[in-house]
């Protein structure tokens, strides 16, 4: 039933983010025009046209930026929350099957939307020489990783790895934190938006709050002076610090995610 | 076994009451009418069924089971208000109902949408308010379930689609299932009903067949509700 929930979800979802991607490549090839010769020509009328295809790509990179993150909030709202929660809430489908649908396509048009910019960027910087330069570079990275060493080359890669992983599941994170506020501020009677965006604030706060009193409390506790053998190079910090903060990451999610299921299970309320 | 069966049921909003201590139950094979004036807990009744809200205390079981997934695949619930996605086609429509209803019968709906003369590729928003109802009411309708939950079917439209949603539900209902309609438009679903249930300010005041009524107190159903809810 997941694969059929995503199946309508992308279909709900595609509508939207397939001609933002089209118009994205499009503007992209645009302003691949300008900069190619556009604005340095000795019409007026051309320069104007040269700088209004560039202002159309920045315009459009940041509306498909802006459209994927609105429709990942916008769809768990009006789909489940909402009068199609109606109809969405009475499939015979698992609550966590719902908000996992929700999640997976959301994390996947972050992903390409991502790809879609990087591709665009390319489209735009895209000359002759460009790939041949590209190549040269992707050369000289790798002529340099073998002259620093096996060691550097395989920590900056996982470093890499760790940071990507911790980039998205930080995003999926963002996700649950908005599902969890617009799930229990829609379980109130009355003024359900304004309790979303009152709790999605809350939550934030006490985020913080304990982010910061457990640093303070991981310093107070002196590791160092229990452990005086224990010794952590550089490397291995960095690696610690990426992994606890992926964990950290995870561990607060799962609460969104809980909190999520309960109140859509136990305290749905829908108009 | 009853299809549809509550004991004891409460629902509070709050601190006010939607619903208090309602027992009653369901039999396959009929239907029944959930009457009661506007705010009397008809929909409340619906939505716990449904599992869109949970009971404060009581039980609610649906083919025997508390509501959740697994009642969802034998109950076919029409809401009081459009919650079909707009954005969709007809065909779309087609498509989602199949996919999470085994008991769904596409060439069932698709004849009704066809004698509409609603298009496979139309949109859902492109429609009138009373075809997207029309529309709505044809997906419920073509699901052989074994409960039809229908809340406010005829409220808000004209005689004539009336008479069609009526028609719709008694031509395309699984007579082995038991239906409640929900309404206060007692005179344009009488003739259709077997059961009632009278229900008012979140109590039970009355469940008998039609034909009992009739018999016993010499008035149809209507003249009934007229009586029991006199201002």
């Amino acid at each position: 039933m997941l694969r059929k929930l995503m199946k309508h979800e992308f279909r709900a979802t595609g509508r939207i983010m397939l001609p933002l991607f089209l118009i994205l490549l499009v503007t992209a090839f645009g302003a691949n025009l300008s900069t190619r010769g556009l604005m340095s020509t000795q019409y007026r009328i051309l320069d104007v046209l040269g700088g209004l295809l560039i202002t159309a790509f920045f315009v459009a990179i940041v509306g498909v930026c802006v459209m994927s993150f609105v429709l990942m909030v916008q769809r768990f709202y009006k789909n489940l929350l909402q009068d199609e929660g109606y109809v969405m809430m009475t499939l015979p489908v698992s609550v966590h099957q719902q908000v996992w649908s929700k999640l997976i396509v959301s994390s996947v048009w972050f992903i390409l939307t991502v790809l879609a910019v990087i591709l665009a960027a390319c489209i735009m910087a895209f000359n002759v020489s460009f790939l041949g330069e590209f190549f040269q570079g992707l050369r000289g990275l790798f002529r340099e990783l073998r002259e620093i060493g096996a060691y550097y080359a395989i920590n900056g890669t996982a470093i890499a790895v760790e940071l990507i992983a911790l980039t998205f599941l930080s995003l999926v994170a963002f996700c649950l934190q908005f599902y969890a506020a617009l799930a229990v501020g829609h379980s109130f009677a009355n003024h359900k938006m304004a309790c979303s965006v009152a709790f999605f604030f809350g939550f934030q706060f006490v985020l913080q709050f304990l982010g910061g009193t457990g640093i303070f409390a991981f310093d107070a506790l002196n590791l160092f002076d229990f452990l005086p053998s224990w010794q952590l190079n550089g490397m291995a910090a960095v690696h610690a610090v990426l992994i606890f903060c992926i964990v950290l990451v995870v561990l607060y999610s799962a609460i969104f995610y809980a909190i999520t299921t309960f109140c859509l299970k136990k305290r749905l309320n829908l108009e | 076994m009853s299809v549809l069966e509550c004991k004891d049921l409460c629902k509070n909003y709050g601190h006010a009451p939607a619903l208090d201590q309602v027992s009653l139950a369901v039999e396959p094979g009929h239907i029944v009418g959930l009457l009661g004036p506007n705010g009397s807990g008809k929909t409340t009744l619906i939505k716990l069924a449904n599992g869109l809200l949970t009971p404060t205390s009581g039980e609610i079981l649906v083919c025997g089971m508390r509501p959740g997934k697994e009642t969802h695949a034998c109950v076919s619930y029409l809401p009081e208000r459009t919650a079909i996605p707009t954005w969709m086609s007809t065909a779309q429509l087609l498509d989602f109902y199949g996919d999470f209803y085994a008991d769904f019968r596409r060439d069932a709906a698709e004849e009704m949408l066809a004698h509409l003369n609603i298009q496979p590729r139309q949109r859902i928003k492109q429609m009138s308010k009373g075809t997207r109802e029309k529309v709505q009411l044809i997906m419920v309708m073509s699901r052989a379930a074994k409960l039809y939950l229908l809340d406010e079917p005829i409220g808000g439209v004209d005689p004539a689609t009336r008479d069609y949603i009526l028609s719709t539900i008694i031509g395309n209902y699984n007579p082995e299932a038991a239906v409640v309609i929900s309404t206060h438009l007692i005179s344009d679903v009488e003739k259709v009903l077997d059961e009632v249930i009278f229900i008012n300010q979140g109590r039970v005041v009355l469940q008998s067949s039609v034909d009992q009524i009739r018999e016993e107190k010499g008035m149809s159903v209507d003249e009934l509700f007229r009586e029991v809810f006199k201002c």
